[in-house]
């Protein structure tokens, strides 16, 4: 089974913890005074950062956790203070005294430990890398992140599914029509309607509109991070004028406000011109970087992640496809009858993501001439009704998972797991035999959001 | 390799693109001229994300994509705030990136001046107030000058960044 989120909930006299997996939902129950639960780490890892961060925000005791450091709140954060739980009302906090944290580390004669971060040498979001290093040798990494914790899940409670929409889509700005999508498909459970064919795919443009701007951005920046710095100057031409195209079809070059019910039209002559030129320049593109020997040796067999290691730590999209896992929210007859085929790569190191994204880009291609549609229709919603409701959508990074408890016609708890959540804890399993010279390169090839993943 | 000269050569320089109009070009010559005046021929920014969604850091990506390609105008991003003349500041402010964006400040070499980047830092953005953003920066860091936009199209960061320089 494949663990997807795991996240509680205050209800009434008990906290509730809810655990999703690719099959079922499990549902447990904690009473409030003495809120423990069993770790789940030991048959799948990455639910220690679900754990870490349920113990922060209500303060639910893991009881058999090997690692019960706090993860979203940082040196600073008062300690006894637990956010999520509804008693907790207050607007700002005062800093308390610092508190270290500690790191992984490993140690050992000769061994030293590299710092890099929250701010970075370069336009990145922040985030916190600690190495331990023999030489140049990556011994072993930790990833510390949420610098950019804003607390949106709180923010967003109280407000209605309309209110909160603006926030939704600016919760990972590259990500932004996913979530979007995410949240139109928690508007149509939860008011009982459908979308007709029309909308839903062009819809599924936008979505893969963004996923080819994403992919077209990492591939100039991942041969960048390999000193080739000619391939960004022409990816990035192309996504620049993908970012145009979603600008002109949206009015705005993210897409924020895209996802709607109302009906929309395109102009297709000059939408199928455009992609006429994007295939001849992606082919022209690709022809050329896999002709580029320097480059692929910096590529192949760096940053390995095996696909035993990457079932075990749940991972998602990119990621998994290239280490041959076959995940892909993508995999059913509406996109299957649009062209969707299924990409997969088997060894897993960067020249596998890198090739992922280029066969992902070109599949891309194909059902962005399918999905093309005249108009849109405009629905009427039927009314909302209370209930609990989830839903699934494969951004460009990889799978998203959202869900939404809906209580007197507003949000009760809002939860959602970006696909770099998980990612992010695979990533320390890429580096050991690896220099550190590698790891922006490492690092860039998965392209993970901080933003999604801090909320 | 020699398709790929050949298309070089075919597409040119894309910055004379039509669809950039003469502003862009004065303020091309504009801005070159004000920063070899006040900056001895060079800007150094440093970029720093106090919680932003990602959009900004991508428009400022873009702009030095060969559409807008910035540093022709002498004007670039640095990899260190002790490097830096401009801290571009994106995102809201939040409880735990605050402590160490007023650090990075503080490395900065005086003179200094922090320009805030998008609707976030000044709190304009649709992202409410919690007890885990630290409110408006103008209340943490001498703002200079804002450049608005959800996010600020490059274009804009551009038009921005040389109203900057022309009230200094």
């Amino acid at each position: 089974m494949r663990l997807i989120a795991r996240y509680a909930k205050e209800c009434e006299a008990h906290f509730e913890i809810i655990t999703v997996w690719d099959t079922k939902i499990e549902k447990e129950s904690v009473p409030k005074h003495d809120p423990r639960i069993k770790t789940l780490t030991k048959q799948h890892p990455a639910a220690i950062w679900f754990e870490r961060k349920m113990h922060d925000d209500y303060g639910i005791i893991i009881e058999d956790a090997f690692d019960n450091r706090p993860l979203v709140h940082q040196e600073y954060f008062p300690s006894a203070i637990h956010p999520m739980q509804k008693a907790f009302q207050a607007k700002s906090i005062t800093p308390s005294d610092y508190k270290p944290y500690k790191y992984e580390t490993i140690g050992g004669d000769g061994v030293f430990e590299v710092a890099v971060g929250p701010i970075h040498a370069g336009i990145i979001e922040p985030g916190h890398f600690q190495f331990s290093q023999a030489g140049e040798d990556i011994l072993h990494q930790e990833v510390r992140h949420f610098y950019k914790y804003r607390a949106i899940e709180k923010m967003l409670e109280g407000k209605t599914l309309q209110a909160a929409k603006p926030i939704i889509e600016r919760i990972s700005g590259n990500e932004s029509i996913a979530y979007q999508i995410a949240w139109r498909d928690i508007v149509l459970q939860a008011t009982r309607s459908e979308l007709p064919e029309q909308s839903r795919k062009y819809h599924a443009l936008l979505l893969e509109l963004e996923r080819m701007i994403h992919h077209l951005t990492d591939l100039g920046f991942i041969p960048n991070d390999a000193g080739f710095g000619a391939a960004l100057a022409f990816a990035s031409k192309l996504s620049e004028e993908a970012r145009r195209q979603l600008q002109r079809l949206t009015g705005h070059r993210f897409g924020f406000g895209a996802i709607d019910f109302e009906s929309h039209t395109m102009q297709t002559e000059v939408w199928l011109h455009y992609l006429e030129t994007l295939e001849e320049e992606l082919a022209l593109f690709e022809a050329w970087i896999i002709d580029i020997p320097s480059l692929w040796d910096r590529f192949d067999t760096t940053g390995i992640l095996k696909a035993k290691k990457a079932k075990k730590y749940d991972t998602v999209g990119i990621i998994a496809r290239a280490s041959g896992l076959t995940l892909d929210r993508r995999d059913e007859p509406f996109y299957q009858t649009h062209g969707f085929v299924l990409q997969t790569e088997s060894s897993g190191d960067v020249a596998a993501r890198y090739k992922m994204r280029l066969k992902e880009a070109r599949n891309t291609l194909t059902m962005l001439r399918n999905f093309t549609v005249e108009t849109s229709e405009a629905i009427t919603l039927h009314t909302l009704q209370d209930g609990e409701y989830f839903s699934f959508v494969e951004s460009a990074i990889g799978e998203l998972f959202m869900s939404v408890e809906i209580k007197d016609g507003v949000i009760e708890r809002f939860f959602v797991r970006d696909p770099s959540f998980v990612n992010w804890q695979a990533l320390h399993l890429m580096m050991p035999d690896n220099i550190i010279a590698d790891f922006p390169l490492i690092n860039k090839s998965c392209d993970l959001s901080y933003a999604g993943n801090d909320l | 390799m020699i398709r790929f000269w050949n298309r070089r050569f075919r597409t040119g320089i894309l910055t004379e693109n039509p669809e950039f109009d003469k502003e862009m070009q004065t303020i091309r010559k504009e801005m070159k001229d004000l920063v070899k005046k006040r900056f001895a021929g060079s800007l150094a920014i440093r970029m720093v994300d106090s919680g932003s969604c990602n959009a900004c850091e991508a428009e400022c990506n873009a702009l030095s994509n060969p559409y807008y390609d910035l540093e022709r105008l002498g004007i670039y991003f640095v990899a260190s705030p002790r490097h830096a003349d401009v801290m571009l500041l994106s995102g809201v402010m939040t409880f735990n990136m605050t402590p160490h964006v007023l650090d990075a400040y503080k490395q900065m070499p005086e003179p200094k001046w922090v320009i805030s980047l998008g609707a976030c830092p000044v709190m304009e953005a649709p992202f409410e107030q919690t007890f885990a953003i630290k409110g408006p920066a103008t209340a943490h860091l001498p703002i200079a000058y804002h450049i608005p936009g959800c996010p600020p199209e490059p274009i804009e960061i551009i038009r921005g960044l040389l109203a900057f320089l022309k009230g200094i």
